[in-house]
């Protein structure tokens, strides 16, 4: 049996997602409580946590798509438990590189890693680079709001317009990206072009007219689900539009 | 004794959380070093950390001070254990803070993030593994370049961030002309640059012309 997909990973897999899983619970019901206590209605807490689960599902099965892109080289355990940990794919992707160039592999993550010693090496760069943040944390995160909550009591008008100043400018570098951002080459849909364009817009459209439906006839069950739906429609104009148009249209990426 | 807040309660745990998730995650690599009966010379380890390291140790500083006042304390300590802040949690927070009307910077704010980000780690994590474990067989030919679905998967992000910044850009359209546009010219003469590199400048550019326009008396009266 292949060594990177035996039992012994398949257990560790699991003992990372009872963990995570574990952890969510604890601080999902340490919050749920102090809701209820600063009485937030639960009707409101539920529509929180079931808008929250919808919206997670098409990322979601991104980051499992991206399981599988890096499968073909590890196997399929340690890109899962990878991911399911700090991981995201700018970061695991080129630290699993880095850790194959070492070896003076030119293949990269192209070709299957068959040497336990690659494999084992490949496991420990993506951890050791990735756990700086759970170091970071417990330092800086008490300091950090601290540092907030008195600007917020000083001027709280001013502090509103920094947080969605903040909020605007993370949304702005992924706007930015869709618009003019420059993939690699030799990969179709990673660059700004129709098919980033076209989910943009279509997103911003199905948006508004979700919320105005939501506000004009009153149903607010919408409301929490305006935003998961625009994102799953968008994603269905993307694929329909890529089936229909001629492909020099559909797949024309203006920086490459 | 004095009982625990609620506030000092999520720190206290949140660092005990923190602290099991750094050695559980450190034991993994020699679990599988000891399972396989090789460890890697250290010069390996060493010459593929190296980049990495050049590259993400910075950034992680950067993400630290960035996200924490966005995600609250909770939804901090949950988020840098499960990663895909950007992608995933930080949105899922965000919306669910707007939908219930809270903000960000209360108590309300606090708890209502918490609970959107522990069910979003949940189902994330409930999703990779039933999609590794049940359908690994069939899952290749979804994702896979000639698959109908790949080309939405591909836009996956613009499809979250178009509907995100929307209902943001409606409410404070005048904050969202600096950013955008900053962002874009600086791709033009970049295109390659990455958003671990344009989220701190668009959230820097964006809280100083905030800062300005709020000095001008052109928001937030």
């Amino acid at each position: 049996m292949d060594f990177k997909s035996d039992g012994f990973m398949y257990a560790l897999g699991f003992l990372v997602v009872a963990f995570v899983v574990a952890q969510s619970v604890f601080f999902l019901v340490r919050a749920w409580k102090r809701a209820k206590a600063l009485g937030i209605d639960t009707s409101s807490l539920k529509k929180t946590v079931s808008s929250s689960a919808l919206f997670t599902v098409a990322p979601a099965l991104a980051i499992l798509a991206t399981v599988l892109t890096l499968s073909g080289a590890l196997g399929l355990v340690l890109p899962w438990i990878r991911l399911t940990v700090i991981g995201a794919i700018t970061y695991e992707v080129p630290a699993a590189e880095a850790a194959i160039d070492a070896f003076g592999s030119a293949a990269g993550l192209s070709q299957e890693v068959t040497d336990p010693e690659m494999f084992s090496t490949v496991a420990w760069v993506m951890t050791l680079g990735s756990i700086m943040p759970l170091i970071l944390v417990p330092f800086l995160l008490k300091k950090i709001q601290k540092g907030m909550s008195k600007a917020v009591a000083k001027n709280g008008k001013w502090a509103d317009v920094m947080s969605a100043a903040a909020f605007i400018g993370l949304i702005a570098a992924f706007i930015g990206r869709a618009i003019a951002g420059k993939g690699e080459e030799s990969i179709i849909g990673d660059g700004a072009g129709v098919m980033s364009l076209c989910a943009l817009v279509s997103s911003m459209i199905f948006m508004l007219i979700l919320q105005s439906i939501a506000n004009r006839f009153n149903i607010k069950w919408l409301q929490p689900f305006a935003m998961p739906f625009s994102m799953l429609l968008a994603m269905g104009v993307v694929m329909i539009l890529s089936q229909v148009l001629p492909p020099d249209i559909a797949l024309f990426e203006w920086r490459g | 004794m004095k009982e625990r807040t609620y506030e000092s309660g999520v720190h206290f745990y949140g660092i005990l959380w923190d602290i099991a998730a750094l050695l559980l995650f450190l034991m993994l690599p020699v679990a599988i070093c000891l399972h396989l009966g090789v460890w890697p010379e250290a010069r390996y380890v060493f010459e593929g950390l190296l980049p990495v390291a050049l590259l993400f140790y910075p950034t992680s500083v950067i993400e630290v001070f960035t996200y924490t006042p966005l995600l609250g304390a909770g939804g901090t300590y949950l988020s840098f254990v499960t990663g895909n802040i950007t992608n995933l949690k930080l949105p899922c927070g965000l919306n669910a803070m707007e939908n219930a009307g809270v903000r960000a910077n209360s108590e309300e704010g606090e708890v209502i993030s918490t609970i959107a980000i522990a069910t979003s780690s949940i189902v994330t994590t409930l999703i990779i593994a039933v999609g590794v474990v049940a359908f690994s067989p069939v899952l290749p030919y979804l994702t896979d370049d000639s698959s109908v679905f790949a080309p939405a998967f591909d836009q996956v992000v613009p499809a979250l961030f178009g509907a995100l910044g929307i209902s943001y850009f409606m409410k404070h359209w005048k904050l969202a002309f600096v950013p955008i546009a900053a962002i874009v010219i600086l791709l033009l003469f970049n295109g390659t640059l990455s958003t671990g590199v344009l989220i701190p400048v668009g959230v820097v550019i964006s809280m100083l012309s905030a800062h300005l326009m709020y000095k001008k008396g052109w928001v937030g009266q």
